[in-house]
């Protein structure tokens, strides 16, 4: 039923820009409409470079999105548990969490020229701060009942980890690697643009020069499509290991 | 045998001249919760904790629990002092605190788990712990599926399964409609009586404080002090006819005509 509202809702998005275009309020030059979009993502489909630059793309954010949960999570688990670790961590990542990925690029350049190294980085960038704000929200706000009760059955170290603090955090940390995705796939588009030869990114900035207007809107769908299909896979798997928590519930 | 360690077989738990002082924060005034508590607790002995709201009832029971450090004073379990919570002394709280990820058999199983036992065994002790609280055929619920008061019969098998000599309860009917209470009162002192625990029960109930109890411990208004105790000479098990014993009605409403102030004055805060 929620499927099937969704696929509505597309579809009349799709119609309605359909409609907009074949009346002629948009100047076709300025946004092909969406017929002319499918098949030039069909063509690109056809020869392959969709394909190619998509993969390109996806293997950076998946690099730069495991590093950034990695870090971001375990800074994250750090900080919520000792006060004294966020008394000196939080006030960084506060002054670095307002400058946006896009401020990043021409050190990021800098640093790593262009190349997929400079992906990761910015795609990092963007994630970092999401996941380590989700961890550290969600530790913080344990349950000290919850803990104590663990504490006083007995529970060492690693019980406590494992049995009571992850499970008792997922449910805020894993909507906050979700929102993570988002950002970094958004990321890594915006290093394509400028800093890489290859992927979704690139793939609009050639366009662009070559005038192919229904080309770089054929890739921005294409972003777009797969940001949508990244979220709900994750929301998929939030649902089932969050199915205890009341968040799940409505 | 000393007589040192013959008293100490004899007292759980031995608190003397406890004080706890909340310091105030970001330069608020600092709170003294509780002045000077002296209380022995005898093995096996039932004692309910009474007193007006904020005496300090939460904090002597969490220091006991070892959650808490004490400001000044002694707290002693078997004449060792308690520094820091552990599966001897569990502790039943009001909103339950059950892991809401694990299905009922699994937090009662978690203080068997902790204790390294293998997996087979804890799962039997468990079954016949949720036997005993009557949740059998709940085990593999998870805990918002059941009512409030089986929430807290899971929590009682939870935090009777690794055999603590000392069964601390902070108002654990609190969140319960008036029938589930009375219900599991009489649960309670069935188990109690039965496994023999040592147990300390802060309630702000007279009538249930009464009815469980060995002693009953009426706390003075902050900073909490023990102001009166009260033997309860009903023998156990406690059955439901004995609310209607006329020692037990003279002795609730005693303490009732005792506490009123307090209460009145709480009100009028
Ligand atoms: N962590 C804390 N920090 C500061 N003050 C506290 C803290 N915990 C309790 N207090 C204060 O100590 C006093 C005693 O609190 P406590 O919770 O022990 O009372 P209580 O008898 O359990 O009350 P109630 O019946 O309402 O549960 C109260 O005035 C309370 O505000
Ligand atoms: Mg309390």
């Amino acid at each position: 039923m929620r499927t099937w509202r969704g696929l509505v809702g597309l579809t009349a998005f799709f119609a309605f820009w359909q409609g907009l275009t074949m009346v002629g309020i948009i100047d076709p030059f300025m946004m092909p409409s969406p017929i002319s979009v499918i098949e030039a993502l069909w063509e690109m489909a056809l020869d392959g470079s969709l394909w190619i630059n998509l993969g390109a793309s996806l293997q950076r954010v998946l690099v730069g999105y495991a590093a950034a949960c990695v870090v971001g999570v375990s800074l994250g688990l750090l900080c919520g548990w000792w006060r004294v670790v966020a008394d000196f961590v939080r006030p960084v990542v506060d002054a670095l969490r307002p400058i946006p990925p896009l401020a990043w690029i021409p050190i990021t350049i800098l640093w790593f020229g262009i190349g997929d190294m400079a992906s990761y980085f910015l795609v990092f960038l963007g994630a970092v701060f999401p996941t380590f704000i989700a961890t550290y929200t969600a530790v913080r706000g344990l349950d000290r009942n919850q803990m104590n009760a663990a504490l006083c059955l007995g529970a060492g170290p690693r019980l406590l980890f494992a049995d009571v603090l992850i499970p008792a955090s997922l449910p805020i940390i894993l909507p906050g690697l979700r929102i993570a995705l988002g950002i970094g796939w958004a990321c890594v588009v915006t290093a394509e643009l400028i800093a890489a030869q290859s992927g979704l990114g690139y793939l609009i900035q050639q366009s662009r020069m070559l005038f192919q207007i229904q080309n770089v809107v054929a890739g921005m769908v294409a972003i777009g499509l797969v940001g949508l299909l990244m979220s709900l896979l994750l929301e998929r798997l939030e649902r089932r290991v969050n199915a205890w928590a009341p968040s799940e519930r409505a | 045998m000393n007589q040192m360690s013959m008293i100490a077989a004899d007292t759980p738990i031995a608190i003397a001249g406890l004080s706890k002082i909340y310091p105030g924060q970001r330069g608020g005034t600092a709170v003294t919760a509780l002045q000077h508590v002296d209380l022995t607790i005898r093995r096996g002995e039932f004692v309910s904790l009474l007193g007006p709201s904020g005496c300090g009832k939460s904090t002597l029971l969490s220091i006991v629990a070892g959650f808490q450090k004490a400001s000044e004073g002694s707290v002693l379990q078997d004449g060792v002092p308690i520094t820091g919570p552990g599966p001897s002394r569990t502790v039943v709280f009001q909103d339950y605190a059950l892991f809401g990820w694990m299905t009922i058999q699994k937090n009662v199983e978690f203080g068997l788990k902790a204790k390294g036992m293998p997996a087979r065994e804890r799962a039997e002790i468990a079954r016949a712990l949720i036997a005993k609280v009557q949740l059998s055929g709940f085990e593999d619920k998870y805990p918002h599926e059941v009512s409030g008061g089986m929430k807290q019969r899971a929590a009682i098998a939870r935090a009777l399964a690794p055999d603590p000599e000392i069964l601390l309860m902070d108002e654990p009917f609190g969140a319960l409609d008036a029938q589930t209470r009375v219900l599991l009162q009489e649960e309670i002192a069935r188990l109690s009586s039965d496994a023999g625990k040592t147990v300390i029960f802060v309630t702000h109930g007279i009538e249930e404080a009464v009815f469980l109890a060995d002693r009953v411990v009426v706390m003075s208004p902050r900073p909490g002090r023990v102001r009166e105790e009260v033997l309860v000479p009903l023998p156990r098990p406690r059955t439901a006819e004995m609310r209607a014993d006329p020692w037990f009605v003279r002795t609730v409403k005693d303490l009732w005509d005792t506490l009123k102030p307090d209460w009145q004055k709480e009100q009028g805060q």
